[in-house]
């Protein structure tokens, strides 16, 4: 009977129960979409943190020029010092060897390409792609003797067009940065030349190299204007065996310190100091702070004002059903039945009202991340209580005065007339 | 054989310092008794009903219904005594606008204890309203309301009966349909309470009191019967 009284009083004032539900209806979807959002682009700065790939840089100590992130100011390189390759494998040595999950070393060379006028300078970097390490004096006896790492490993997230070189000692293949293939013209496939000069005692010497393109990266970093080889060709051209500039190093460190890291690498390679990108992430994750305190409060808002709309909803309803109720207790309903009677119909407006919030709120969480953020946002089925929890006791919570008076009306109104 | 169901002693009400609806008044009536209120508009009738009925409290006085002092009750209790010892019918009928007929007497049910719906749909048939179950009072006639009011204000077997105007928005064909109702109730051994304006209707009870300015200005026994 109560479900009776209870379905038929509100299907009756449909129009009346329906503003109720769109106020809801609106606090939820907010709600919702701010949620999903924030939840999803928290999970995407986990990945941009990852798209940083290098959290850390190892380069030679006492290096006085600017280690630029994540490209290198190549005009200031040329004097300094360098790392042993053959020390690479150290880095897998440390206490928190596993958790690095990988490295890639840099060597930097000015190189010119194009003919004559054309002729241009651009930065040639032989580095890793995919490169089997060998470990020769593991941190553990269980622990592996090769480790694979290589560019490839540390920045995923790069744009590839064409192939990664997939080979570790391909001395012919190159993967050139975007801007540098636009300058060039350059296509997949294309063979080019570089050249080297090396200035001996004041006679300068040509070195001329072909190469391939089997990719072409966009990275929308210093990676654009680049020339990736492997480590060996770069080697080779310059005549510097065995020397790289610097060493990326991708550390998965949620809880572990970073400065321990760096320390360690410090310790096992002495004349190299490892810096943190750590700043970096922490600005970023600033922003985002600052953004979701800005959603919070939005939703805030929103959700005061749904409140507000179910009070007044709720409220008119009493004022409305005045004689209905001092009937209902004439014939002997308690206070708290008819509290009980407003509070459900004040839940399923919450009810109803999450839950198409929650289709809203998810619809729009897709405008807010295509626009604001350029991704789509995932729908998430884990929010549904959670907007359906927030509706119902907001509903609850904005009807409590109106049930108050409810309660406080007086059977002696049904003898008396209009 | 009398058996006194209602007393009240030195009962007054006031709303606010001047008026007085209800002033000092004594009485008692017996079970089974149709009393009849009269008295001109204003001087307290329908707070006498709502005093007596358990839905207003007296400012000073007390009230005894079947040896209960109801005015030592508080709201909750008021409310269940109510329930089982008073029905009550009205000048606007009050049912419930999106509720049918049948279901306006289930709802007292339902507040009273439980639903049961052969029993509601023979009370509507005993206020020959079988036929008109599932309409809602939007669809139904002044007088087929009254008579569902009076469906509802008996479904639940109170002793007392209170009445206010039950008849005065009704013409006369359907009062008379409504007066014989409550004229079989009284035979039945209710105890009735029915607030007039109509001298006439007065007239068909027990007892005839008069109310002026809030206290009793005659109460009269009648003998002659229909
Ligand atoms: N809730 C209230 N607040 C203040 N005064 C009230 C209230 N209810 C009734 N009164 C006053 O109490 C007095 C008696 O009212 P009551 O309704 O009992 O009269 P009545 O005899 O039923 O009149 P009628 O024949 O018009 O129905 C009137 O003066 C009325 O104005
Ligand atoms: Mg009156």
């Amino acid at each position: 009977m109560f479900l009776r009284i209870l379905r038929k009083s509100l299907s009756k004032r449909k129009s009346r129960i329906a503003i109720a539900v769109i106020s809801v209806i609106m606090g939820a979807a907010i709600a919702t979409a701010l949620l999903s959002v924030s939840l999803d682009v928290s999970e995407k700065v986990g990945y941009e943190f990852r798209k940083y790939g290098a959290n850390l840089i190892v380069v030679p100590k006492s290096d006085t020029i600017e280690v630029g992130f994540p490209g290198v100011d190549f005009g200031s390189v040329t004097e300094q010092r360098y790392i042993n390759e053959s020390d690479l494998w150290k880095i897998k040595t440390i206490f928190w060897r596993n958790n690095v999950l990988g490295f890639a070393p840099i060597l930097y060379q000015v190189v010119s390409v194009g003919e004559n006028q054309y002729e241009q300078n651009v930065v040639l970097a032989g580095t890793y792609f995919n490169k089997d390490v060998e470990i020769i004096e593991p941190y553990s006896l269980d622990d592996p003797s090769i480790f694979n790492t290589g560019i490839q490993k540390i920045s995923p997230w790069w744009k590839v067009n064409g192939n990664w070189i997939e080979d570790q000692n391909d001395t012919t293949s190159s993967m050139v940065g975007i801007k540098v293939a636009e300058k060039l013209n350059l296509e997949i496939g294309n063979i080019f030349t570089i050249k080297y000069y090396e200035n001996y005692e004041g006679l300068i010497n040509e070195t001329i190299y072909n190469l391939t393109v089997k990719g072409i990266i966009e990275t929308d970093g210093n990676e654009d204007n680049q020339i990736f080889v492997n480590l060996q060709v770069a080697q080779d051209l310059t005549s510097r065996m065995d020397k790289v500039h610097l060493i990326q190093v991708s550390a998965l460190c949620n809880a572990c310190p970073v400065d321990t890291f760096a320390e360690e690498i410090e310790g096992k390679i002495p004349y190299a100091e490892a810096r943190t990108v750590k700043q970096l992430v922490n600005a970023e994750m600033n922003i985002l702070g600052k953004i979701e305190d800005m959603m919070f409060l939005v939703t805030i808002v929103a959700l005061l004002a749904s409140a507000l709309g179910v009070m007044t909803t709720m409220t008119t309803s009493v004022i409305e059903r005045q004689k209905e109720i001092g009937l209902m207790k004439s014939v002997g309903a308690e206070d708290k039945k008819i509290a009980f009677l407003f509070l459900s119909e004040a839940s399923i407006i919450g009810a109803i009202g999450g839950l198409v919030g929650y289709i809203v709120g998810t619809v729009l969480a897709q405008f807010i991340g295509l626009s604001v953020f350029d991704t789509s946002i995932t729908p998430r089925v884990e929010i549904i209580p959670i907007a359906l929890g927030i509706s119902v006791g907001i509903a609850l919570l904005a009807s409590s005065l109106p049930v108050r008076r409810a309660t406080k009306v007086e059977p002696a109104i049904v003898l008396r007339g209009e | 054989m009398t058996k006194e169901i209602i007393r009240l002693t030195n009962l007054t009400k006031l709303y606010d310092k001047d008026t007085r609806p209800i002033n000092n008044v004594t009485v008692s009536m017996i079970k089974g008794a149709w009393t009849s209120i009269m008295g001109p508009s204003g001087s307290g009738k329908t707070t006498l009903l709502n005093l007596i009925g358990c839905l207003d409290s007296p400012t000073k006085g007390t009230i005894h219904i079947n040896g209960t002092e109801i005015t030592k009750l508080n709201r909750d209790q008021l409310t269940r005594f109510r329930r089982e010892n008073i029905g009550l019918i009205f000048q606007q009928y009050h049912l419930v606008p999106y509720l049918t007929a049948l279901e306006n007497v289930l709802m007292a049910q339902y507040y009273h204890s439980i639903v049961d719906e052969s029993e509601a749909i023979d009370a509507l048939k005993r206020v020959g309203l079988g036929h008109r179950l599932k309409h809602v009072p939007a669809h139904l006639s002044g007088g087929e309301q009254q008579r569902v009011c009076i469906a509802r204000a008996l479904i639940n077997e109170p002793e007392i009966l209170l009445a206010d105007e039950p008849t005065g928005n009704l013409d006369q064909k359907n009062g008379e349909v409504v007066l014989k109702l409550i004229k079989k109730l009284r035979e039945e051994g209710h105890t009735i309470i029915l607030v007039t304006h109509n001298p006439d209707i007065g007239r068909l009870g027990d007892r005839l009191i008069e109310l002026i300015d809030g206290k009793i200005s005659s109460d009269t026994a009648i003998n002659i019967k229909m």
